[in-house]
Order: structure tokens, then C-alpha cells, then sequence
């Protein structure tokens, strides 16, 4: 099943996804919640259009530092409203115009960019194949360490979002080069889901070498649109404490996939050295039993289960996939596994003081300072709880 | 001439009931038998290969023997008797210490009285010296021969080796050979022999200056004389390589397998794995237009490659005339064994009554515990004991009795019981099986062991009426074999694979015979116990060297087959493992939960994030696209 579906790219694909469509849900709301309670910001964003239109340029406004725009003469309440629909739903158009064409971009990019490993470098890694899974188990397991540790913070997306949409519509500038005003409501959704894209490519693309190539299209498909459901999910229904609990569950998958990748990656990088101590001509390794592991640093073999048998491995190869599982550890797989695991640990709590969270060793961190300061300085002043949710 | 000189030689054993022979085992530099790589071997008196023997029927023969190589050594006369003298049988550690370096010592081979005649050979038993070289043809010929020949040559076949022994089983027994797979001859050698002479090389060849005398394979050739019948006797002195022999034009009737004489047997080829011995009678053609290949091929199968660099497949030739064309049909593929047991023994003698015991030996190969792959008989491997077995059976009493103290890969058997021992083959290879010390009755032969089906497994038949005898057994894989002997013969007695890699990992027992009536009959020289002591080697007590016979500590055993599944560190390391993750969970659960931030914190906290980033300058944005905010 692992060999027409691989779970560490379904996983990769799925949370990428996930952020985009997360990013694309906020852009959504946003924009209706802009819509109404300033209509005339709104109508800046497709200034654009209206110049090709052939309105005269002074209702291209929304420049920096002009705060005050004179709004579109308003004919009636109905008029209005349904003018403010019309504008809502260009701004959808141009928002899932933007997506799409991001999405497109990266799915050419992504395709290409896997024919040419597939087809071109494939030879690379065909002598000593231990050694190219291991790099890439190493170089996917350090990437979805760091997706993992950032995937908790995903909940964050919306605030993070609309702080950088509110800013773009201020006529800040969004990062890539995205001026405020001027085809925003395009470029921000195609730029997001670009980046995510892009992130999904180079992510797919670190741990596909180590897979064979018809494992990635189901994989990634699959993932794509559990990740788009998803996200209009948490987006339309969920309540944050839900999306935390979803990230909690997701990331813990997530991180058991990388440590049992990393565990790989030392497991492959052994079972090279052992095939370089035994010789090119030898080929009485491979399978199961005496004879096909190096005995020494063994701490356990199992003559059965093999996760890379593709023979009767299945069952075994998802265990694999998901827990890291092996029919043959060493020390150092051990070892990677466990550390994996420690430094997960070490940066969630490193991530948690720093953020202000939580106190180490009766210690706080600089933000942590800030947040109790101004928590009592709220306090102070509203006499309570400011929290708008 | 040499039909006087063959005269000479036939005449002279009668002459002297003693033949003794001083060999001083030498290192010789620079040996090219092959022509393909000089290399140092191991001759005697500083020649290479080490002289022919050929000796009479009752003759007493004995080899005064020095070692000059750097390690101990021994001689071993393959399949002679040596009734009641074990300790002259030459296998190290079982039977002597071993001839320190400058030192001597004294085989002597009864052959006058154990009855024996016949093809033989002598090797080295110890630190797989007959691997470098230290083997040679025995030649014991009877007052009466059982077959009428005009000639005879010895044709001695082996595996070749460019590199050293000791190299090799560094090689061989190594973690990075865990499959086992045995060093790969560089070549194969054909040579030949006659009345205690090496033939030399076709005149006009100009071969390797340091053996010079002896022709080797296309350079060696067999004078024919048309209607002359000739006896060839082949050996195959191979440390690995089973061979198949044949002449091309001429047919072969086999007269006799490992010493024993039997009715003429018609084959076109001769399957002869390591150690066996055939003869055969071959009638000279009446033309002598051309000249006739012999084919000696190395049976490839054993080996785990065939390197390019290896002519397995060598030819020498029978000769009618000088400069006659040579008739080369080439390579044939069907290679079949001898039916041995179908051969019938020339001196009829019945099959032994039913064996009071059966001892039943598996063979397997496997990677070991320490990652090394060793040969088991009933999963156990061979070592060496701290005490010779032939001075623990002298100095036990009458605990000598008590198979204990030989170490666990040891029998003992009772004087003059008879016993079946059933060779089971479970590996893919063919094991050629050698009994020190006596010829088995070969009674039954099964092609797959495991089966019901009573055509591959037949059951034992008993009462035959003249079962085949040898030394030196084939067992192809999945086959077994019955082997009878009765226990006439006290002593020590191995009971090995005489492929010398597979020895060497540990595929040999030890039948510990009739212990109390060979230490009635013990007259163990005192320079074997001199030279055990001068090696500061145990010479009393059982196998670890203790006088209480049960008490093996200190014996050195294994490795020992690998233990899979789940032992205590593996079930100590997956639990280690889960409770990690599980913690890691924990963790994950910890920092998502609590400490909460609410939205508008968040956005503040973003707000200053990014009010930073813009202070630091825009170009930053560039690498942003690949970078996690």
C-alpha cells in the first residue's frame, strides 16, 4: 500500500494545503467583514479594474498615508447593498482567481520539478540506495520536524493573516513586493498559496527521493484535498479550542512520522556502511535472519515484518511509515528515534518560554514579561478581560 | 627405459619392509604452478609440490617430519587406519599439538598391518597449510592387484590459491562475510605422476623456473601407447573445488574408490569432490594421429561468483605422438555424479548388523552471533578442545567413558558396537565427508531427507550383501547418507567436511573410540606430550584441561546461532522508544494547551513582528518565500 501511497508526502501535501486554504478562508472573511464596515477601502482594492473600466483615476485612492477616501456616491440602502454584494463577489472572483493561479503555478512547478528527479536523477542514487534514502530520510525527517513545531502554531494563521491583511490595506507593505491597494485581493492569495506550494514542492520533493515515484500522485491528490476540506472545515465550523486539539492530534502524527524518518535515516546510513563492509560482489544480504543485518549494536531483529519487504511487507510498511517501525534496530536507531523525540521536547518548551507562556526554571522571557505587563495594564484600565472572542 | 625403471620401482618395496622418508616442511618462494601469479607455498626440502609417495602394501612407513614454517604443523595420511595409534593420525588439536616450529616428529604408518591398499593421499591437518600447498599423492600398491593394467600415472587435481592461506580465512571468517561465502580459487592445477615420480612438462615448454620438473595442465601430458591399457589414479587434493574429469576420445571404467578395489564400473565422466580418490582403467587407442584432451573442470557451483579472471575449466592431454594435433571436443554439460553406492566392492564384504546407535548429524550454515557465518552439526560448532582428545582419552581413567569431558561435539563409542552415523545435509551446498581412522559401509542414501515419499527418503535397508565402502562421502544438499562402522579401531577419530574453509568453521565432531581399550593399547610417544608442553598446551585431563571429567570451563566454544525476536535489550529499547514518544506527545499536548493567547494578543504580538521585520529592511522578503514566518 506504502508503495502507491506515501504517507509522509500525504502528510506534507495536506498541511501545506491546509495553511493555504486556512490563509484563503481568512482572506474570505476579511474581506466581506472590510466590505461592510468600510466600503470605500474596498472598493480601492480593485481600483484596477476600474481603471480599465475607464473611471476616472481619483477613485484610485487608498495610497499611503491618505487615510480619508470620499466614498462612491451612495444612491439608496438597497442600491448599496447590493452594490457592496457585487463588490464582495468581484473581490471572491479575485481572491480564488489569485489561489487558482498560485495553486497552478505550484502544482506545474512541483510536477516538473519531480519528473526531472525522477527521470534524470534517479541514477544518482541507484548504486548505493542506502545512502540516498538515508540522506533524504535525514533531510524529510529535519523538515517535518520543523513543519511539526510550526503546525501548532497554525491556529495563529488568522490573527497573523489579518494583521497582515489589515496592514496591506493600510498600504503597508505585505512582504513579496505586495503593494497595498493594487490587485491585492489577487496577489496576496496567489502569493500564499505559491509560497505554500512551493514549500510542498520542496518538501515533497526532500523526502520523494526516497520513495518511488508512483507513491507521490495518490499521495499528494489525496492530501491536497484533505487539506482544502479540512480547512474550510475548521475554517466554517470550528471553534480555535477545535483547530488546537486538531493541530495537537496533527502534529503528533506528524512528529511520529519524522522520528520514525530520522530513525530510518541513521538505520539506512548503518545498513550502507554494512553493504560497504561486505563488498559489491557479496550478495547473500538483503531479506531477513542471520546473516542480513550487521550483529553488531543490534538491539533487536525480528525474522519477520519486514517493512521494506514488498513482498509481504504490508501492514508492516505503514507501521513503518507512521511509527517508524523496524524489523531490525540498532543502537543507533534507537538512540535517533529517542533524541528526535528529545528534541521535539526541548523546542516546544524553548518555543513556549519564549513566547511568553510559560515560566522556566521560575524564569520568564522577554515577551512573557510583556504579556503580563500588559495584561495588567488592561486590567488596570478596563477593570477586566479584553479578550474580543 | 621406463617400462625398466617402472620394473625398478615395482621391485623395490619388496625389498625394504621399512620406507622411511625425511621431509623438512619448507617455505618455497615463488611458485607459478599456473603460470598466472608467483606465490610463496609450503613443499618439503624446499621443493614445491612435496615429493609423490608410493609405497608397497607391507611396508611399515615412516615420515620423519620437521617443521621449518612459522606456525605448527601436522601430516595427516589421508584414510589410513592407524589402528590403535590415533596419535599418528595428524589432525591438530585432536590427535597432537602440532610439530613446533624446528622441531620433529615421527609418523609412523603401519601399512603392513592395517590391510590397506590403494590411492591415498597426505596432507597438512593443521592451519590450513594443504591449502598452501602441503599435499601429495599416496600410492600404496598390494602384492596382488585386483585389475590387470600395463601402466599407471597418478593424476593429481586441485584448487589454486594466489593468495596465503591465512589471508584468505581472514578473509573467509569476518564479520564482512557474513553469508559465508568461501574464497574463490584463483585456479585450477592438473598434474601428474608415476611410480613416485612427477611427470615433467612437454619437452619444449619453458615453464616457471621453480617447478620446473612438473609439468601443470596444458604444459603436462600422459604418454599413451596404442592398445595399452593404463591405470590413472585421480585425487583431488582441492581445499574447496570439486572436480569433473574426463578424456576426450577415450572411456573410463572405474576399479576403485578411495582404496577399495571394485568391479569395473563404465563412466564417461568422473565427479570426484575434495579428497575422494578414483581409478580408472582407460585403453589407449590403436591411432596415433592426434593427441587427446583431459578435461579438468572445477564444479562451479559452490562458489558465490565466478570471476572473470577465473578459467575454471583447464586441460592437459594424452599424448600418442610428439606434435600430433591435439582433439580438444571442449566443454560438456552433463555433469552427473558417480552412483558410489552402486559400486560393488571387489573383496565382498556383507553389511555390518544393525547399529546398536545412530548418531544423526545436521549440517547448517549460518551467520553467528558475532556477525560471523560458521558450519554446525546439530547447530553446534567445532572447536578446537584445550587438550588433544587422544591424551584426554589416555589420562581420563576410567572417566574416559564419559562423553562429557570431549566437549559437546564429541561421541564416544564402545568397542566393537556397530554404529550408523546419518549425514543430513540442510545446507544448499555438497559437502564432501571424511571419517578419520575408517572406511564406512555407504548404506543408504536419501535425496531429500525431509520427505515421506519413500523413492527421495528410502527407509534403511539392512542385510545387503556387499555395500560400497569409502572414506570420503558427497552430500549434495537436502541429501543424507548412512554411514556404518564398527567400532574396531580405539581412538579418536574426526569426522569433518574435508572442504578445508568449512572445517575450519567448525564442521567436525569427534568419535571418541573404545576410550578404556586405547588406553590398554596406549603408547603415545613421549615427544608428542614433549612438544603438547613446549607449547604450554594441557596434555592430561578432559577437554578444558580439568580432571573432573564434567567440568568444561574454560573450553572454548561458539559463536552460536543468533537468537531472534524479542530478548530483554529489545523489548528495553521499543519501551524506551515508546515512552519517548509518548512524553513527545505529552509535550505537544503541553505547549498547544495553556498559557493562552488570545486573538487580539496574537495580533498585537504579529503587529510588532512584522513592524520589526519592516525596520530591518525589505530585501529580507526575498528569501522569505522559502522561509516559515
Amino acid at each position: 500500500m506504502v508503495n502507491v501511497f506515501s504517507v509522509p508526502i500525504f502528510f506534507i501535501v495536506f498541511r501545506e494545503t491546509l495553511e493555504a486554504s486556512i490563509i484563503v478562508s481568512v482572506l474570505l472573511s476579511l474581506v466581506e467583514q472590510i466590505v461592510h464596515e468600510d466600503t470605500s477601502r474596498a472598493v480601492s482594492l480593485i481600483t484596477d479594474e476600474k481603471r480599465e473600466d475607464g473611471r476616472p483615476p481619483e477613485l484610485a485612492v487608498g495610497e499611503p498615508g491618505s487615510p480619508e477616501v470620499s466614498p462612491p456616491e451612495l444612491l439608496s440602502e438597497q442600491d448599496a447593498l447590493l452594490a457592496k454584494k457585487r463588490l464582495i463577489k468581484k473581490m471572491r472572483i479575485q481572491i480564488f482567481a489569485g489561489s487558482g493561479l498560485g495553486l497552478f503555478i505550484a502544482l506545474a512547478i512541483g510536477a516538473a520539478f519531480i519528473a526531472v528527479w525522477f527521470t534524470k536523477a534517479s541514477d544518482l542514487w541507484a548504486k548505493s540506495e542506502e545512502l540516498w534514502e538515508g540522506i533524504f530520510s535525514l533531510v524529510a525527517a529535519v523538515i517535518i520536524f520543523i513543519m511539526g513545531v510550526t503546525m501548532l502554531k497554525m491556529d495563529r494563521a488568522k490573527a497573523k493573516w489579518r494583521v497582515k491583511l489589515q496592514r496591506a490595506f493600510e498600504g503597508k507593505h505585505v512582504g513579496a513586493g505586495a503593494n497595498a491597494g493594487r490587485w491585492v485581493l489577487f496577489v496576496l492569495p496567489l502569493i500564499t498559496v505559491l509560497r505554500e506550494g512551493m514549500e510542498a514542492v520542496v518538501f515533497v520533493g526532500g523526502v520523494s527521493l526516497g520513495q518511488s515515484a508512483r507513491s507521490i500522485p495518490l499521495a499528494a491528490v489525496v492530501g491536497l484535498i484533505c487539506g482544502v476540506v479540512c480547512g474550510f472545515l475548521i475554517y466554517a465550523f470550528a471553534s480555535r479550542t477545535t483547530i488546537t486539539i486538531f493541530l495537537v492530534v496533527m502534529t503528533n502524527l506528524i512528529l511520529l512520522i519524522g522520528a520514525g524518518l530520522f530513525s530510518k535515516a541513521i538505520g539506512d546510513f548503518q545498513e550502507n556502511a554494512f553493504n560497504d563492509l561486505l563488498g559489491a560482489d557479496v550478495d547473500d544480504t538483503g531479506g531477513d535472519g542471520p546473516g542480513s543485518y550487521d550483529v553488531r549494536g543490534n538491539v533487536w531483529h525480528i525474522d519477520c515484518c519486514n517493512p521494506e519487504n514488498n513482498f509481504d511487507g504490508d501492514g508492516w510498511n505503514i507501521f513503518n511509515a507512521i511509527f517508524g517501525w523496524t524489523n531490525s534496530a540498532s543502537i543507533g536507531t534507537v538512540l535517533g528515534y529517542v533524541f528526535y523525540w528529545v528534541a521535539a521536547v526541548a523546542v516546544l518548551i524553548y518555543l513556549k518560554f519564549v513566547e511568553g507562556r510559560t515560566k522556566l526554571l521560575g524564569r520568564e522571557s522577554a515577551a512573557g514579561v510583556r504579556r503580563r505587563q500588559r495584561a495588567a495594564l488592561q486590567h488596570d484600565s478596563e477593570g477586566g478581560s479584553v479578550d474580543k472572542e | 627405459m621406463r617400462y625398466a625403471l617402472a620394473l625398478l620401482a615395482a621391485a623395490s618395496p619388496a625389498l625394504a619392509a621399512v620406507q622411511e622418508l625425511w621431509w623438512n616442511l619448507t617455505y618455497v618462494e615463488n611458485a607459478n604452478p599456473d603460470g598466472l601469479a608467483p606465490r610463496r607455498v609450503i613443499g618439503v626440502n624446499g621443493t614445491w609440490p612435496p615429493p609423490l609417495m608410493d609405497v608397497s602394501q607391507d611396508d611399515l612407513l615412516i615420515l620423519h617430519t620437521t617443521n621449518s614454517l612459522d606456525l605448527p604443523a601436522t601430516m595427516h595420511h589421508h584414510g589410513m587406519f592407524f589402528n590403535s595409534t590415533s596419535w599418528f593420525d595428524g589432525a591438530l588439536g585432536v590427535s597432537q599439538c602440532g610439530i613446533p616450529t624446528g622441531q620433529s616428529f615421527d609418523y609412523i604408518v603401519p601399512i603392513n598391518s592395517s590391510g590397506q591398499w590403494g590411492s591415498y593421499w597426505t596432507h597438512a591437518h593443521s592451519n590450513g597449510q594443504y591449502v598452501d600447498g602441503l599435499r601429495t599423492s599416496l600410492v600404496i600398491h598390494p602384492t596382488q592387484e585386483a585389475h590387470q593394467y600395463d601402466e599407471e600415472f597418478t593424476v593429481i587435481l586441485g584448487d589454486w590459491y594466489h593468495d596465503e592461506h591465512s589471508v584468505l580465512i581472514n578473509q573467509f571468517i569476518n564479520i564482512a562475510n557474513p553469508g559465508g561465502a568461501e574464497p574463490i580459487p584463483d585456479a585450477a592445477l592438473v598434474y601428474f605422476g608415476q611410480n613416485g615420480t612427477y611427470l615433467p612438462p612437454i619437452t619444449g615448454r619453458n615453464p616457471d623456473p621453480v617447478t620446473a620438473a612438473v609439468g601443470f595442465n596444458e604444459n603436462a601430458t600422459l604418454p599413451f601407447q596404442p592398445g595399452k591399457t593404463y591405470r590413472l589414479r585421480i585425487v583431488n587434493t582441492s581445499a574447496f573445488a570439486a572436480f569433473f574429469f574426463w578424456i576426450d576420445g577415450h572411456d573410463m571404467r572405474i576399479i576403485e574408490a578411495d582404496g577399495i578395489d571394485t568391479e569395473e564400473y563404465a563412466t564417461d565422466i568422473i565427479s570426484i569432490t575434495v579428497a575422494q580418490r578414483y581409478s580408472v582403467l582407460v585403453t589407449a587407442r590403436n591411432d596415433t594421429s592426434a593427441n587427446w584432451a583431459i578435461h579438468a573442470n572445477m564444479d562451479t557451483v559452490m562458489f558465490d561468483t565466478v570471476p572473470d579472471t577465473l578459467q575454471p575449466n583447464i586441460t592437459s592431454s594424452v599424448s600418442y605422438a610428439l606434435g600430433a594435433p591435439l582433439t580438444d571436443s571442449g566443454f560438456i554439460d552433463n555433469y552427473h555424479d558417480i552412483a558410489d553406492q552402486d559400486l560393488v566392492p571387489v573383496q565382498v564384504i556383507p553389511q555390518l548388523p544393525p547399529a546398536t546407535k545412530t548418531f544423526e548429524l545436521e549440517v547448517s550454515f549460518d551467520t553467528m552471533d558475532d556477525g560471523t557465518n560458521h558450519a554446525m552439526f546439530n547447530l553446534l560448532t567445532y572447536n578446537t578442545p584445550l587438550v588433544p582428545s587422544v591424551l584426554s582419552q589416555m589420562t581420563l581413567g576410567t572417566n574416559a567413558t564419559d562423553q562429557n569431558a570431549y566437549g559437546p561435539y564429541s561421541f564416544v563409542l564402545d568397542h566393537n558396537d556397530i554404529y550408523d552415523i546419518v549425514v543430513k545435509n540442510s545446507d544448499t551446498g555438497k559437502h564432501p565427508f571424511h571419517l578419520h581412522g575408517h572406511k564406512f559401509q555407504l548404506i543408504g542414501r536419501a535425496q531429500d531427507y525431509t520427505s515421506t515419499d519413500p523413492t527421495l527418503n528410502p527407509p534403511l535397508v539392512e542385510g545387503q550383501a556387499n555395500p560400497m565402502k569409502r572414506d570420503t562421502v558427497q552430500v549434495p544438499s537436502m541429501n543424507s547418507v548412512t554411514l556404518r562402522i564398527a567400532a574396531d579401531n580405539p581412538g579418536v577419530w574426526m569426522f569433518h567436511c574435508h572442504i578445508e574453509w568449512h572445517l575450519e568453521v567448525g564442521l567436525a565432531v569427534l568419535f571418541i573410540e573404545a576410550p578404556i581399550e586405547a588406553q590398554e593399547r596406549n603408547a603415545v610417544p613421549q615427544y608428542l606430550i614433549d612438544q603438547c608442553a613446549s607449547q604450554n598446551i594441557a596434555t592430561s585431563g578432559n577437554a578444558a584441561a580439568h580432571s573432573d571429567p564434567d567440568d568444561l570451563v574454560g573450553l572454548p566454544a561458539g559463536p552460536f546461532p543468533q537468537i531472534l525476536g524479542w530478548r530483554p535489550k529489545g523489548i528495553g529499547a521499543m519501551a524506551g522508544c515508546v515512552l519517548t514518544a509518548v512524553i513527545g506527545m505529552l509535550t505537544v499536548t503541553w505547549y498547544a494547551l495553556g498559557g493562552h493567547i488570545s486573538d487580539a494578543e496574537m495580533e498585537h504580538e504579529e503587529r510588532i513582528a512584522a513592524e520589526a521585520k519592516e525596520r530591518r529592511g525589505r530585501f529580507l522578503g526575498l528569501a522569505k518565500v522559502f522561509k516559515r514566518s
